[in-house]
């Protein structure tokens, strides 16, 4: 089942001299339950992509298709709420919140959609379990490593029940032991709880775990292989 | 939750916090010692103009103010006085002959109000006898009927306590008076303008100056048992003397009453001129605590909060650290306005100034605490306007462009 239809999607930048399409009529459909990885090198695109798939950038032309739903058309208030419901997200710097503890920065989405407490404290202990930090729930983000801090982001970003999940980068800044360690949690979450995954990465790693690998260059799909 | 993270992020940079804290905290307890000084100051003015001069509420014939003429007089005056002595929340009441003399004294010459006066009666309303600082309240030391004068008259005329003085007046007939007197006290209250107009004799000895008839009085003083009482008991003070002008302390002294009425919107507005430029200094700490975050505050819109929450968060922050320093300042401000309430602070090093107009020398700090309210409802207005600009910078970002910044 297609849960993410993109037609014709073009991006275009426009500096004070210079225009840059840096997304360049991209045609692609994510099936629920994908491990795909978007790769290509700096500058290609991927990123843009990405943020226009999640919601956080518009397109210039085109459209993204979520399920049925077109999220160019909807306004910014419906768009935030749409996001909040649909898309869970996991950055390259972890963005947790320092304030707040492993558990909270996990349940705060939970918060933000009015979950009762109950249900918020079943949920993130159950996600930081599956991430294998049940035992560090109550420490802040700056007493966790990256690779900790990562799998907290990640549980963070299961914690809505999204539909799907967009990693942009999400080893960039992790040692190959601990991008192991993500990597091996975020398949076996995609492949036990059919939790679809959407990588932009650079990360070798990352690509050989992928069974779907799109390769973008300057805004253009190249190559587009499923293993 | 967002309560708690706003919390939270204030304590984020302890120092920059602590220091925003400590501004506020200052600026308001200078502010609120000022208020209470203040405060305190006009007190002690009310207090002197009530307890030695006006006393509370007064009655007088009709135009007897605007003309002070013998013939303006209350009949039955003393049977009135009695009457209003009775009436609740009345302390005392005592009745007063008024005449505006001449005075010669053998190095001088002088003018001013007397007042004839019951000793015993005038007892229970002003504290004249008080301040005494020479000689006797009234009490028949010779053959001539004694005077009360004060201190910065009996300076000016160079008197003392035995010294005679003459006395010239219009009495009832329109006729010159004129009568001997001897100094038996000098008083010395913290007003000298009245010191040096106000004489005080035997009412017996000034009627019979005037020759005015035995039961008429020119002014009734009522002393109440507080002085915001006196537009609550005035119109009873009326009942009984029908046809007679009925004033409060507040009507008789314009003055006093235009500074009690306005010292608390003064107050108010040297408070507002400390939080505006306060504003200035939480503007810039919330400012920076914003463009600090601005990857955190891409994800939160990232993740789907959206922006009113993200609006409310910031501002939220911003009330809180404008109100920790805001009730660390208001308590200060009150303890210590409380400390110099029970010991007042000595400001003889500037009697002169102060006595001129009628101000004690020593003030007891008074905290208002009816503006405990206006004060802290200042104090979260200044978070919440000085957040604005901060949090609409923030309500600008990206989501894309800010989670991915250094």
């Amino acid at each position: 089942m297609k849960i993410i239809e993109i037609k014709n999607l073009h991006k275009i930048y426009n500096g004070s001299s210079v225009s840059v399409h840096a997304v360049n009529g991209i045609d692609m459909s994510i099936e629920e339950g994908e491990f795909t990885a978007i790769v290509g090198p700096s500058g290609s695109g991927k990123t843009t992509l990405l943020n226009i798939i999640g919601g956080l950038d518009d397109a210039t032309e085109g459209s993204v298709e979520i399920e049925g739903v077109k999220i160019n058309e909807l306004s910014s208030r419906k768009l935030t709420d749409f996001r909040m419901k649909n898309i869970g997200f996991v950055f390259q710097a972890y963005n947790l919140i320092p304030v707040l503890t492993a558990k909270e920065n996990v349940e705060f989405i939970m918060h933000l959609q009015g979950s009762k407490k109950a249900d918020r404290d079943a949920r993130t202990s159950e996600l930081l379990k599956a991430v294998g930090l049940g035992e560090m729930m109550d420490r802040r983000p700056s007493k966790l490593s990256g690779g900790q801090q990562q799998r907290v982001a990640v549980a963070r970003a299961l914690a809505s029940k999204p539909k799907f999940v967009l990693a942009d980068e999400p080893t960039a800044n992790l040692d190959s032991h601990s991008t192991e360690n993500l990597l091996d949690i975020m398949e076996q979450l995609n492949k036990e709880e059919k939790i679809t995954f959407i990588f932009s990465t650079h990360d070798q790693r990352v690509v050989n775990k992928a069974r779907r690998v799109i390769t973008i260059e300057d805004g253009k799909i190249i190559s587009d292989i499923r293993k | 939750m967002i309560l708690s993270i706003a919390w939270r992020n204030v304590w984020r940079s302890k120092t920059r916090s602590l220091v925003m804290i400590a501004a506020i905290a200052l600026g308001l307890f200078a502010g609120i010692f000022m208020m209470a000084f203040m405060n305190g100051m006009y007190n002690s003015r009310i207090e002197s103009a009530t307890r030695s001069e006006l006393s509370h509420i007064q009655v007088h014939a009709p135009h007897f103010l605007d003309n002070t003429e013998s013939e303006l007089f209350i009949p039955n005056g003393f049977a009135l006085a009695e009457q209003i002595a009775a009436l609740d929340s009345v302390e005392a009441a005592s009745p007063r002959l008024i005449a505006e003399p001449f005075i010669m004294a053998a190095h001088g010459t002088g003018g001013g109000k007397m007042l004839g006066i019951d000793p015993e009666k005038e007892k229970q309303v002003t504290d004249i006898w008080e301040h005494l600082v020479d000689g006797t309240y009234l009490e028949k030391t010779s053959r001539m009927p004694p005077v009360l004068v004060g201190k910065k008259l009996a300076d000016k005329l160079r008197l003392k306590v035995g010294t005679k003085i003459n006395v010239q007046l219009v009495d009832f007939n329109g006729d010159l008076s004129s009568k001997g007197y001897r100094v038996a006290g000098i008083y010395k209250t913290v007003n000298t303008g009245f010191d040096e107009m106000h004489l005080f004799v035997n009412i017996n000895d000034l009627r019979s100056q005037i020759g005015i008839q035995p039961d008429a009085v020119h002014e009734i003083a009522i002393l109440l048992k507080d002085n915001s009482y006196a537009p609550l008991v005035k119109p009873a003070v009326q009942k009984t003397a029908p046809g007679m002008d009925v004033q409060t302390w507040k009507e008789l002294s314009p003055e006093m009453s235009l500074i009690t009425d306005s010292m608390d919107q003064y107050m108010y507005i040297f408070i507002l001129i400390i939080l505006i430029a306060l504003c200035f200094g939480i503007i810039n700490t919330m400012l920076m605590a914003v463009l600090e975050r601005v990857k955190e505050i891409g994800m939160l819109m990232a993740i789907g909060m959206n922006k009113r929450k993200i609006f409310n968060m910031i501002i939220l922050e911003s009330i809180m650290l404008t109100l920790t320093g805001g009730v660390v300042g208001i308590l200060l401000g009150i303890g210590i306005s409380r400390i110099f309430e029970q010991h007042p602070i000595n400001l003889s090093a500037f009697a002169q100034g102060l006595e001129q107009y009628g101000m004690s020398t020593e003030i007891s700090t008074v905290f208002p605490s009816h503006s405990l309210g206006i004060l802290i409802t200042l104090v979260v207005l200044t978070g919440l306007i000085s957040a604005i600009y901060p949090a609409r910078k923030a309500l600008k970002l990206n989501p894309a462009e800010a989670t991915r910044t250094e």
